[in-house]
């Protein structure tokens, strides 16, 4: 079985005046027998660090995708239209209330409720997916 | 091999248009309206001439949206800005190539008027919105305006009370919730969404400054189209902000909403709608009908 391995570390600083977050993420691309295959293995690896520092990263690839998905959904999208991480909403021709409906869509999928403030900031899908997560951090701590 | 719309605009020849038709400014009691229907723009060398019309970043912004149908609208909607814009300018002709946009500080986009020193004619205010099948421009003088329109079929993929629960006044929520039938109180929440919308947008300060719960927007009976902008906690009205809702081609609702100008007394909206196609044809639509 032939495996390959690519892993690369990516750290985004982001540093706010009250607090920040500080995680280190691996992605790793397995494939079997030399057929391609999208499996996705990423790990985190979170150090607890004390509350108040932490630095935000970029969004597991899982969370763009299914974020992707949702935002398929509710554009009805045709299948040559494609979603990346750095994908503008606007640029699918989302308006406002599109977003609205991603949003809730969001919310609905990952169990979390977004202030309509930041809600609102969301352009891309990479950003969609670091709230979400920052956002469902919370949830668990 | 499917080639790319904006690619297609390279190839084709463009033609010889006749220069644009000046147009006379609005009075302070009015906005004017003009909308495009993609559909009806169809010639590859009349679109490719809207093309050179856009500054290099405005061609990017336009090569960034995925999908032809997007890059089509996307150029049309800056050629509604730049042809209407410049069709006002009395004065002088101004080839819309030359105008200049920016932002304010919160990143609503206006003319930038620094290259027109001896531009005598009172500031214009504009905004765009469109949707699939629509672009719409507003105009006014001397009060911001903002615009919206949605496609009166659109269909809403959530509940809508639920929506309106989480995004809506106390009072709007209440309204709507009194609708016994579906599709009317879908209607309801879409026009709602407009005015809403075109209130935000005609304030230019950016979603942060007036988030859609803080403020309800109701009809105000038995004024023709009139609405009323009332506070979500205090309850107080004002009379700052003027509103208008139509039927746009038989298919949108179009909200519009101006700064209410102490010189004009308060009056109600007037509107004047325009179909156009920029460099083709101008169409006058007599009858406004206010929702």
């Amino acid at each position: 079985m032939a495996t390959s391995f690519c892993s690369s570390i990516s750290m985004q600083a982001r540093v706010s005046a009250t607090r920040t977050r500080f995680c280190l993420q691996k992605q790793v691309l397995v494939s079997n027998n030399g057929k391609s295959n999208n499996n996705n293995l990423s790990f985190s690896l979170r150090r607890s660090m004390p509350a108040r520092l932490a630095v935000s990263c970029a969004a597991k690839q899982e969370t763009v995708e299914k974020v992707s998905e949702i935002v398929k959904k509710q554009l009805s999208l045709t299948d040559d239209q494609k979603v990346t991480a750095g994908t503008k909403f606007t640029e699918l021709g989302a308006d406002s209330l599109d977003t609205v409906e991603i949003v809730m869509g969001l919310e609905e999928e990952f169990g979390i409720t977004m202030a309509e403030e930041r809600a609102k900031e969301i352009a891309t899908v990479q950003q969609a997916a670091e709230l979400i997560e920052e956002l469902v951090q919370e949830k668990t701590t | 091999m499917r080639t790319s719309f904006m690619s297609q605009m390279q190839r084709s020849f463009s033609i010889e248009l006749p220069k644009l038709v000046p147009l006379q400014l609005p009075s302070r009691m009015e906005t004017h309206l003009w909308y495009v229907l993609p559909d009806e723009v169809k010639s590859t060398s009349l679109l490719k001439h809207y093309s050179q019309l856009l500054s290099p970043s405005e061609k990017d912004k336009v090569l960034q949206m995925r999908g032809d149908e997007l890059q089509k609208n996307a150029l049309l909607a800056r050629t509604l800005v730049r042809t209407t814009i410049a069709r006002y300018q009395t004065n002088n002709a101004v080839d819309p190539r030359t105008l200049m946009f920016k932002k304010n500080m919160y990143g609503k986009p206006e003319v930038d008027w620094q290259n027109y020193k001896n531009c005598n004619d009172p500031p214009l205010h504009f905004n765009i919105s469109h949707t699939d099948s629509l672009v719409a421009c507003g105009v006014t003088v001397h009060v911001p305006v903002g615009i919206d329109l949605e496609d009166k079929e659109r269909k809403i993929k959530h509940d809508v009370l639920t929506l309106a629960e989480r995004f809506y006044s106390t009072d709007e929520v209440k309204f709507l919730s009194t609708i016994p039938d579906p599709e009317v109180q879908r209607k309801e929440f879409i026009k709602l969404w407009t005015l809403k919308e075109a209130y935000v947008k005609a304030l230019g300060k950016g979603f942060s400054a007036a988030p859609f719960n803080t403020f309800t927007i109701q009809s105000t009976a038995g004024t023709n189209g009139g609405y009323n902008l009332c506070k979500e906690k205090t309850e107080e009205c004002n009379r700052d902000w003027k509103f208008g809702l139509l039927e746009l081609a038989g298919s949108h609702y179009a909200a519009i909403c101006t700064e209410n100008d102490q010189a004009n007394g308060g009056a109600p909206m007037r509107v004047i709608v325009r179909k156009t196609i920029p460099f083709v044809e101008d169409g006058l639509i007599s009858e406004s009908i206010f929702l």
